[in-house]
């Protein structure tokens, strides 16, 4: 039997270095999604990542329970707004190291430079919005929670975001 | 839960085929190393410096109570009139005190950084 998200916290908040390391094998794909799609660059990105979980490391007596994952994304994302307000200029988005690590056959990679395409295009509010709700896994009171958007103006992000989304990978638009 | 499954399940699954790809020990290894690396030194550092603090402190205390004794000659009558087993008794307690002091200000101090 699988020990649980609040388990393995637990562990970790009484100092069980074991129990953080089990988290962050759990959730660091989630993580690193999440700040890829946020982020500008993939090595920020990972920056950003690696940042969130030590936050985590020393917060986790903080975290009471409900969903783990939730918890995380929010720190990682609160990471992500602080690194954006020392960063001044908006840098590319680069897509060709974006790629590089995913380690897939060239017709996933393919769906993932759409997908990662067509995310870049969506008004930041909505990306993060379906960042947090559709590709971490978030509800729209979490997403809510995190963002301290209002909840309508959640579900109405995450709403335009899909169909935007669903609109581009549409294999007609498919380039 | 459902609603949200079967309208974004999709995405949803392009997404986490991502996420599964990023996968790596190198990452986790990035991650415990500052965890790892703090814990070592920091427990015996933070309990160290507590402990020689506290003695510090202890051993100031004669040296405290001998200049009470002569700013006010009254408290001569308490300190005489303790019995001597009970005094020595006492200093235990002290260290013990002290012990306890230092275990509990040390846990304090961890439980401060969690939280």
């Amino acid at each position: 039997m699988e020990i649980t998200d609040l388990d393995l916290a637990r562990g970790a908040a009484s100092g069980q270095e074991a129990a953080f390391e089990a988290l962050v094998r759990r959730y660091q794909g989630t993580v690193r999604g999440v700040t890829r799609r946020l982020a500008p660059r993939p090595v920020e990105a990972d920056d950003l990542a690696q940042a969130a979980f030590l936050t985590a490391w020393r917060k986790i007596g903080t975290y009471r329970g409900g969903s783990f994952k939730a918890w995380l994304c929010t720190i990682a994302y609160r990471e992500f707004l602080q690194a954006r307000r020392k960063q001044k200029p908006e840098v590319e988005f680069d897509e060709g190291a974006h790629v590089i690590a995913f380690d897939a056959s060239a017709a996933r990679m393919a769906d993932h430079l759409d997908l990662d395409r067509a995310l870049k295009t969506l008004p930041e509010n909505q990306r993060i919005c379906v960042v947090l709700c559709v590709a971490a896994g978030l509800s729209h009171a979490e997403v809510a929670g995190a963002t301290g958007f209002p909840l309508g103006t959640v579900k109405s992000h995450v709403n335009r975001g899909v169909a935007a989304l669903r609109k581009q990978l549409a294999p007609d638009n498919v380039a | 839960m459902m609603e949200h499954e079967e309208r974004y399940e999709d995405l949803t699954a392009l997404f986490e085929a991502q996420d599964e790809a990023l996968q790596s020990e190198a990452f986790v290894t990035r991650v415990m190393t500052p965890i790892n690396k703090r814990s070592r030194w920091r427990t015996p550092l933070l309990f160290g410096a507590g402990g020689i603090g506290i003695g510090a402190a202890l051993s100031q205390i004669s040296g405290v109570l001998d200049l009470l004794k002569s700013r006010t000659p009254e408290l001569d009558i308490t300190f005489d009139t303790v019995p001597a087993a009970e005094m020595s008794f006492d200093m235990q307690s002290i260290w013990i005190v002290a012990a306890v002091v230092i275990m509990v200000a040390c846990a304090a101090i961890v439980a401060t950084e969690r939280a």
